[in-house]
C-alpha cells in the first residue's frame, strides 16, 4: 500500500484550483497535537490523585499503615527500570535524529525489555498481594473484612491506579513495536520522525506518571515514627 | 552516519546528566524517611517527585525554549491545582457530613448511621 502524499485540491467559486497545503512534516503542530493529548492524561491522572488526596485526608494514619506494607524493594526497582528506559527511548529518538536508524532500533528494542520487565515485576508484586488477601473484590477488601475502612480505600485506589498505570505501560510496548515497523518499512526515517518523537513522549509521560505514584503509595508510611510498622 | 556533530553529543551528555540526577533523587527517595523531614514525609517525598518530574519535562521531554507547550502545561496544571484547593482546601477542611457519609466510615456502619439518625428526629 503506497503513503505517497497526494495533494489536496479545492475549487474556488470560479472554478480555478488550488492545491491545500499539506502538514505532513509539521513537526512542531505534531508536537503540539500529542502534548495536548498528554494534558488529557495529566487530567485523569489528577482527577486520581484528587481522589487519592480526599481519602488521605479523611483517613491519614490508615493511609500511612496501609503504604508501610508495601514492598519498597520491588517498587524502587520498578523506579529504576522506567527511568533507565525512559534514557534508552531518548537515546533511540537521538540516534534516529542523527541518522542512526539501527541504534535507534535497538534502542527501542532496549525500551520494550525494560517495560516487560517492569510488568513482570508488577505482576510478581501483585500476586505476593493477592496471596496477602489484598485484592480487588477480594478476601481483605471485601467490605465485611475488618481491615479498617481507610486502608481499604487506599489499597483500591493502589490498585486502580498502578492498574491504569500499567494499562499505559501495555499500550507503550505496542506503539514501540508499531514504531519498529513503521521504521523497517521505511515510513519512519531521519528525515520524518514525528511519530518516533511522538512515541517517546509518550514513554515520558508514562514514567513520569510513576514519579509522582511511587513516593505516594510507597514512600509516605516508610518512615518508622510515622509509617505505623 | 553523522553521529559527531555538537547537537549529538552535548544532547547525549544532557540525557546522561539527567539519568544520574534522576537516580541520586531516587536515592534520596529511600533514605528521606529515615534521614532528614522524618516528620513530613508526605511534604518531602511530593518534593522530590516536583524536582525529578521537572528534569523529565524540561530535558526529556525538550520542554525548554518552547513557549506556547509550556504555557498550554502551566494553564493546564493550575486547573488541575484549582480542583485541588477547592476539593481538598475547602470542602474536606468543612466536611460536614462524617456521621452519614460512606467515604469516613465503612458502609454498614454508615448504613447504621443512616438509620440512626432518623430515629434521633
Amino acid at each position: 500500500m503506497s503513503h505517497e502524499y497526494v495533494p489536496e485540491i479545492a475549487t474556488d467559486r470560479e472554478g480555478n484550483e488550488h492545491e491545500v497545503q499539506g502538514w505532513q512534516d509539521d513537526l512542531y503542530a505534531g508536537k503540539l497535537g500529542f502534548w495536548l493529548f498528554m494534558l488529557t492524561e495529566v487530567m485523569m491522572f489528577g482527577a486520581m490523585f484528587l481522589a487519592l488526596a480526599y481519602y488521605n485526608t479523611l483517613h491519614p494514619q490508615d493511609f500511612l499503615d496501609a503504604s508501610a506494607s508495601l514492598n519498597r524493594l520491588l517498587g524502587g526497582t520498578n523506579t529504576v527500570i522506567l527511568l533507565v528506559s525512559a534514557l534508552t527511548m531518548g537515546l533511540g529518538l537521538l540516534k534516529m535524529r542523527a541518522g542512526d536508524v539501527k541504534g535507534a532500533k535497538l534502542m527501542i528494542w532496549a525500551t520494550i525489555i525494560l517495560a516487560t520487565a517492569f510488568l513482570i515485576i508488577k505482576g510478581f508484586e501483585w500476586t505476593a498481594e493477592y496471596n496477602h488477601g489484598i485484592f480487588l473484590l477480594h478476601d481483605k477488601l471485601l467490605p465485611e473484612s475488618d481491615l479498617a475502612f481507610g486502608q481499604k480505600l487506599f489499597f483500591g485506589l493502589y490498585f486502580s491506579m498502578t492498574g491504569l498505570h500499567g494499562v499505559h505501560i501495555i499500550i507503550g510496548i505496542g506503539l514501540m513495536l508499531w514504531l519498529l515497523k513503521r521504521i523497517n518499512a521505511g515510513q519512519v526515517s531521519t528525515k520524518h520522525h514525528i511519530l518516533h518523537w511522538n512515541i517517546a513522549l509518550y514513554w515520558d509521560i508514562v514514567h513520569l506518571i510513576w514519579v509522582f505514584v511511587f513516593p505516594y503509595y510507597y514512600m509516605i508510611g516508610a518512615g518508622g515514627a510515622t509509617g505505623g510498622h | 552516519m553523522d553521529t559527531n556533530t555538537v547537537n549529538y553529543q552535548k544532547e547525549r551528555a544532557s540525557y546522561y546528566k539527567v539519568l544520574v540526577g534522576l537516580l541520586l533523587l531516587t536515592a534520596v527517595t529511600f533514605i528521606q524517611p529515615h534521614m532528614f523531614m522524618t516528620e513530613s514525609t508526605f511534604v518531602a517525598q511530593m518534593l522530590i517527585a516536583v524536582v525529578k518530574a521537572y528534569l523529565i519535562v524540561m530535558y526529556y521531554m525538550h520542554l525548554k525554549g518552547e513557549k506556547l507547550i509550556t504555557a498550554m502545561v502551566w494553564f493546564s496544571l493550575s486547573l488541575v491545582l484549582v480542583f485541588f484547593i477547592i476539593v481538598i482546601g475547602i470542602d474536606v477542611s468543612n466536611f460536614q457530613f462524617g456521621a452519614e457519609s460512606h467515604i469516613t466510615t465503612a458502609a454498614e456502619h454508615s448504613v447504621g448511621a443512616a438509620h440512626a439518625t432518623p430515629a434521633a428526629h
